[in-house]
């Protein structure tokens, strides 16, 4: 059994929490030179299971095995003695230290006691430049975006001469471009005899990079098969069931969705010509009742900007947002509330929810003025709202007093989308809806989203995960350094076309404008 | 039979929910350790009446703490809430004394100046993006400034009608106890049952997620710290109202018992939890470690180094139970994980009890034996080598006569001292020496003892409005003169000098500086260029010695109302000390002595303060066997110089 490619076996790993059986006999092997794959719905135990190899948690029964000899990890430490690195989706960065303090972070090199921060800058140098990322050595990490700081992160793995390269979902956040080469980098490492556990959700990803796959599904390995498996086969493994389509949107049958007038007159979201200097510019659409509108684009073409303002949460320099035809006062969430319009912002975690509080106090935190009659809230109704909508959204918890904190992201998601059901939206704005959300969980949104322009809501879809935009928007927008460099129909849009957009550089008057001709008269 | 096995389910359930309320509650279970330990311990704790007294003692700082759960409910912090008590009560008594006003508008100013103070701290917060400790850190200031100018530094007597506030309804419940109640419960209705409440827990949890979820998070937060003055304001209302006077230096650091009470009761300084029944434990543990160690003879400096232990344990206690399981909700009782947990708590509760124990029996030097007579001596402070020294000829004297004396140290806060008072009194102790913080706010408390029969004795400064059965002082006014005649012969009858006054507020400064001045009439070529408060303290006296030297380098003297600020003066004046700049201290402490005899501090008119120690022990031995003491015995004050200090060493 002693095989000499191996790098790394688990055997039999079980894992309890109070109340919880998180991993139970889990089998999991790792080869010099290949990208295994670890597949499986959030919750199933995937981050449980690399959180034991990083010694975050210890196991409660099996083994671990590096280069064929039993191991116990007690910390960080023995993980990096053991050339195990890890990259979570958190990343472990020091906002306010440089690039190249972050990589070398309680390693710096030191010359006569002294930190020497030339040799530290120019290894770091050496390290961006083999991830192929143009950032300085000496820039400060909270200036960079959330692409870079993977790429730094990466950096970090690099200079520690990890042989076990654990990357939990590195793809979320990425532009497929930025995907490219973040493979391009995992190739490289893998040639390099480097041992990589890839977690990710894009099965296209898997046979595009991956060489085996391990799916564990509630806490158990059910199988490992090669990563050429179908798509279909990885999703019955993962789900435990077949999933039927991807993409379930039901377009609504009324025209193509291009603006022809009977259809501009139930525009229930218009945003004309809105500009904030220096990061969004003219930039106008509408989105009428019944419809989904996508903006596609690179991650820093300013479409969560453009979201925000148009939610009131940041405040814009030109131009006007409407709703039904009513203007809303410049950077006031509550004006927009009231008009009806509901944002689930992009970080989960950091914006949309209160962590350690309940599902049941998550699910009320927009209604709860609306609630306050004689300055006491009615607790027992919004109590018997939340029981309902989270029965409705089908939110996979032990009670509505559950923190959310323990929640799957995908149900996370549901109790930010339930929030503004609740509040009765007439226009939502989804920014990343599915980021980092296993299979099961999307269509279940996807089929919210359904439901919901269904009943005569307007919905604005950004996403950086291209099949998403094109599955499930009636039309796309695509935007490019702060601008709308153009319009989709469904059926024009496609990868290629979209692609072909996002990279080109818009002008100022442009034929990009064609989705607002019907208001440019005011 | 079927009954039966109901009743023992029903019993079994009772049970269980009783350790799951434990378990969840780390702080309660700390506090019936404590409650239970102390019983053992000694027998004058678990009394109807020293229960209300605990409940009298965690008022104010329940109250305070009740308005800092609102800020810490919501991420934040606020540092002001002690000067915040102690300028409302100021304004209170000011505007209802001084100025005339009706004293019903005269709450409504306090309870106003309380809610702006909050406003204000809102304001450089929420839209000054200051960050909560800074703008509260300030408001401090601020807070304990304006109020020491508007009492000018003295205590206001407080309008009889509101006093009544810190007496008993009925005859038994103490309206603080009432009034601390009833400001939990509109804590826990404002935290469970209303918009802002429910808000401050999402702003607490994520500011972010609160703001795009509609939440006008900057007014809220106006609202909040408005509360929190509030509060404040009805706290210093009810301190002040236990004195009958309102102090410009009450409530001091208490900031610091309100937070510790909020984060014992199980609220996260991170912010988004946090309960009003949690607090009210939290302060009650405070009272009762107090009581308790009072009781029991404790002695004052261990005191403290107990009172921080049991802090650090209670909130540790609660943090190993949550590491031990995040408890989902619906989490099955039973499972490996639940049992390390219950486990965990239990061997930390029992960690808690041995300390607690342990200390206590460590400590508790007083003998049991019921034939010796036992004798209560509070102290101001024991921070000051004179009261150190008082305390050392009281404790000599008590072994000779064969008394058992409990020393207190009420580290200049008059309501800490009242506290100790009244578990004198309720100890049963067959005498009491008081060494008042401040002699109006000394009343009360004395007055209770008065009605329980125990004869008090004043040493160093008497007590107002209420009887005792000696007073054993030097006299300060006399003392004062005495220096200013002896700075002023020693500099010729003409020169400028500076005066380094101590604690403001207190009534050895305002005697000490007022016969001092009186004294000086007879120089008129004597010039008062600067007159500096140094807090009795020496690094301050060396502090504002250094400042004052930058403003008057060319003064001939120093007059310091005690001998540390006088040694601090000394070290601010370095070579020039004793040769072109003479020093003159009071006290006679050691080290001062020490300094007169090296030269540097040219006089110092000397106290005795061991005599008054002794003097006031053989005086309450006498009135607690019923013997006649005389009203007033004065210890002759001398001022020592290079001449005749060799008479006084030690």
């Amino acid at each position: 059994m002693s095989n000499q490619d191996e790098l790394l076996r688990i055997e039999g790993i079980r894992k309890t929490f109070p109340g919880v059986v998180a991993l139970d006999s889990v089998d999991f092997d790792l080869r010099r030179g290949e990208v295994h794959v670890l597949l499986g719905e959030n919750g199933a135990g995937k981050s449980t299971l690399i959180k034991m190899l990083s010694g975050a948690y210890h196991p409660d029964a099996g083994r671990v095995l590096v280069d064929g000899e039993e191991v116990r990890i007690h910390g960080a430490q023995d993980s990096e003695r053991l050339g195990i690195a890890t990259i979570y989706q958190e990343f472990n960065l020091v906002p306010d230290l440089t690039v190249a303090e972050n990589i070398f972070l309680g390693r710096q090199p030191r010359r006569f006691g002294m930190i020497d921060r030339k040799a530290m800058e120019a290894d770091a140098a050496e390290l961006l430049r083999r991830v192929g990322v143009n950032v300085s050595p000496r820039a400060r990490v909270r200036e960079l975006g959330i692409a870079r700081l993977q790429m730094v992160e990466i950096a970090k793995a690099l200079s520690l001469r990890a042989r076990v390269l654990i990357m939990d979902e590195p793809t979320a956040v990425l532009t497929s471009e930025e995907v490219e080469k973040l493979f391009a980098i995992v190739r490289a490492l893998r040639e390099d005899g480097v041992g990589v556990v890839f977690i990710t959700h894009h099965l296209e990803e898997i046979a595009a990079l991956g060489d085996r796959v391990t799916v564990i599904r509630d806490g158990k390995s059910v199988g490992q098969v090669p990563a050429s498996t179908p798509e279909d086969e990885l999703v019955r493994l993962m789900v435990g069931r077949s999933i039927e389509q991807q993409y379930p949107r039901v377009r609504p049958v009324s025209g193509d969705g291009t603006g022809d007038g009977a259809a501009a007159d139930s525009a229930l979201l218009t945003v004309e010509g809105l500009t904030r200097d220096g990061v969004f510019h003219d930039v106008s659409f509408e989105v009428r009742a019944g419809e989904v509108v996508g903006i596609a684009g690179l991650v820093g073409a300013g479409r969560t900007e453009v979201a925000r303002a148009v939610f009131g949460a940041d405040p814009y320099d030109k131009g006007a947002v409407k709703v039904a035809g009513a203007a809303l006062r410049r950077h006031d969430v509550n004006a927009a509330m009231e008009a009806g319009i509901g944002l689930v912002p992009e970080d989960r975690k950091g914006q949309g929810l209160v962590l350690d509080a309940s599902v049941e106090e998550n699910l009320g935190l927009v209604t709860l003025r609306s609630a306050t009659h004689g300055g006491l809230v009615d607790l027992k109704g919004q109590r018997t709202a939340a029981a309902r909508i989270a029965g409705q959204l089908g939110v996979r918890m032990a009670g509505l007093g559950q923190h959310v904190r323990t929640l799957s992201g995908g149900n996370q998601q549901k109790v930010v989308i339930g929030k503004w059901l609740l509040a009765e939206t007439r226009v939502l704005i989804l920014d990343e809806p599915t980021r980092g959300i296993d299979v099961g969980a999307k269509v279940e949104i996807y089929q919210l989203v359904n439901e919901l322009t269904a009943a005569g809501a307007a919905v604005l879809m950004i996403s950086s995960d291209l099949p998403e935009v094109l599955g499930m928007s009636d039309r796309v927008l695509v935007m490019a350094q702060g601008r709308i460099a153009g319009e989709l129909s469904a059926d024009e849009a496609t990868q290629d076309s979209v692609m072909a957009l996002a990279v080109s550089t818009p002008t100022t008057d442009s034929d990009s404008e064609t989705a607002v001709e019907g208001s440019r008269g005011h | 039979m079927a009954t039966d096995t109901q009743t023992s389910t029903s019993r079994a359930s009772g049970a269980s929910a009783v350790r799951r309320l434990l378990l969840d509650n780390g702080a309660l279970t700390a506090l019936i350790v404590l409650v239970i330990v102390m019983s053992a311990l000694s027998g004058d704790f678990l009394t109807t009446d020293n229960l209300l007294n605990i409940g009298v003692q965690a008022a104010v700082t329940a109250i305070l703490a009740f308005g800092v759960t609102f800020v810490i409910v919501s991420a934040g912090i606020d540092l002001s809430v002690g000067s915040v008590a102690a300028l409302s009560a100021t304004v209170l008594a000011w505007t209802a004394t001084s100025q005339g006003v009706p004293v019903w508008i005269a709450v409504i100013l306090a309870i106003a100046t309380g809610i702006a103070c909050g406003l204000v701290n809102g304001v450089l917060i929420s839209y000054g993006k200051l960050p909560p400790f800074i703008a509260t850190l300030a408001m401090l200031s601020v807070g304990r400034g304006l109020s020491l100018v508007i009492s000018q530094g003295s205590p206001i007597p407080f309008p009889d009608s509101i006093s009544h506030l810190g007496d008993t309804l009925g005859g038994w419940l103490p309206v603080p106890v009432l009034v601390m109640v009833v400001m939990g419960l509109i804590t826990a209705v404002i935290l469970g049952r209303t918009y802002i409440g429910r808000s401050m827990y999402a702003i607490g949890g994520n500011e972010e997620a609160a703001r795009l979820s509609g939440l006008r998070v900057k007014k809220q937060k106006l609202a909040i710290y408005a509360l929190s003055g509030l509060f404040a304001a009805a706290a210093g209302i009810v301190l002040a109202s236990r004195l009958s006077s309102a102090q410009p230096q009450a409530a001091q650091g208490y900031e610091l018992d309100a937070i510790a009470a909020v984060v014992i009761g199980g609220a996260s300084l991170a912010g988004g939890t946090g309960k009003a029944s949690g607090t009210l434990i939290g302060a009650l543990i405070l009272a009762v470690l107090r009581n308790g160690l009072n009781l029991l003879s404790v002695s004052a400096f261990w005191q403290q180094v107990v009172i921080g232990v049991v802090i650090a344990l209670a909130v540790l206690l609660d943090t190993v139970r949550r590491k031990a399981g995040a408890t989902p909700v619906a989490a099955g009782a039973g499972t490996p994980g639940g049992k390390g947990k219950q486990a965990a708590t239990y061997v930390i509760a029992a960690v808690v009890a041995a300390a607690v124990v342990g200390a206590m029996s460590f400590l508790h030097t007083g003998s049991s034996s019921s034939t010796t007579q036992k004798v209560g001596l509070s102290l101001s402070t024991l921070n000051n080598p004179f009261f150190v020294q008082i305390k050392a000829g009281a404790q000599q004297e008590a072994k000779k006569l064969g008394a058992d004396l409990t020393v207190t140290d009420a580290q200049n806060d008059a309501s800490q001292q009242a506290n100790q008072l009244q578990n004198f009194t309720s100890s049963g102790v067959g005498s009491i020496i008081v060494n008042p913080v401040d002699s109006d706010a000394a009343g009360p408390a004395v007055r209770s003892a008065n009605k329980a029969d125990i004869p008090v004795v004043g040493v160093d400064r008497g007590v107002n409005k209420a009887d005792t059965a000696a007073l054993v002082a030097s006299d300060n006014v006399a003392g004062g003169k005495l220096g200013a005649q002896a700075l002023a012969e020693k500099l010729g009858g003409k020169g400028k000098i500076v005066i380094l006054q101590g604690l403001a507020g207190t009534s050895a400064s305002r005697e000490r500086g007022a016969g001092f001045a009186e004294g000086l009439k007879a120089y008129p070529g004597i010039q008062v260029v600067a007159r500096q408060p140094a807090d009795f303290d020496r690094t301050k006296g060396l502090d504002v010695m250094t400042n004052l030297l930058q403003a008057h380098p060319d003064i001939q003297g120093v007059f310091a109302e005690n001998d540390e600020m006088a040694l601090g003066a000394i070290k601010a004046l370095g070579s020039k000390a004793g040769k072109s700049v003479s020093v003159i201290g009071f006290d006679g402490t050691p080290d001062g002595l020490k300094a007169v005899q090296a030269g540097t501090l040219y006089a110092s008119v000397a106290q005795q303060p061991k005599e008054l120690g002794r003097i006031a022990v053989e005086n309450a031995l006498k009135a607690a066997e019923g013997k006649k003491v005389e009203e007033t015995v004065k210890v002759p004050v001398k001022v020592v110089t290079k001449e005749n200090v060799a008479g006084f060493g030690g």
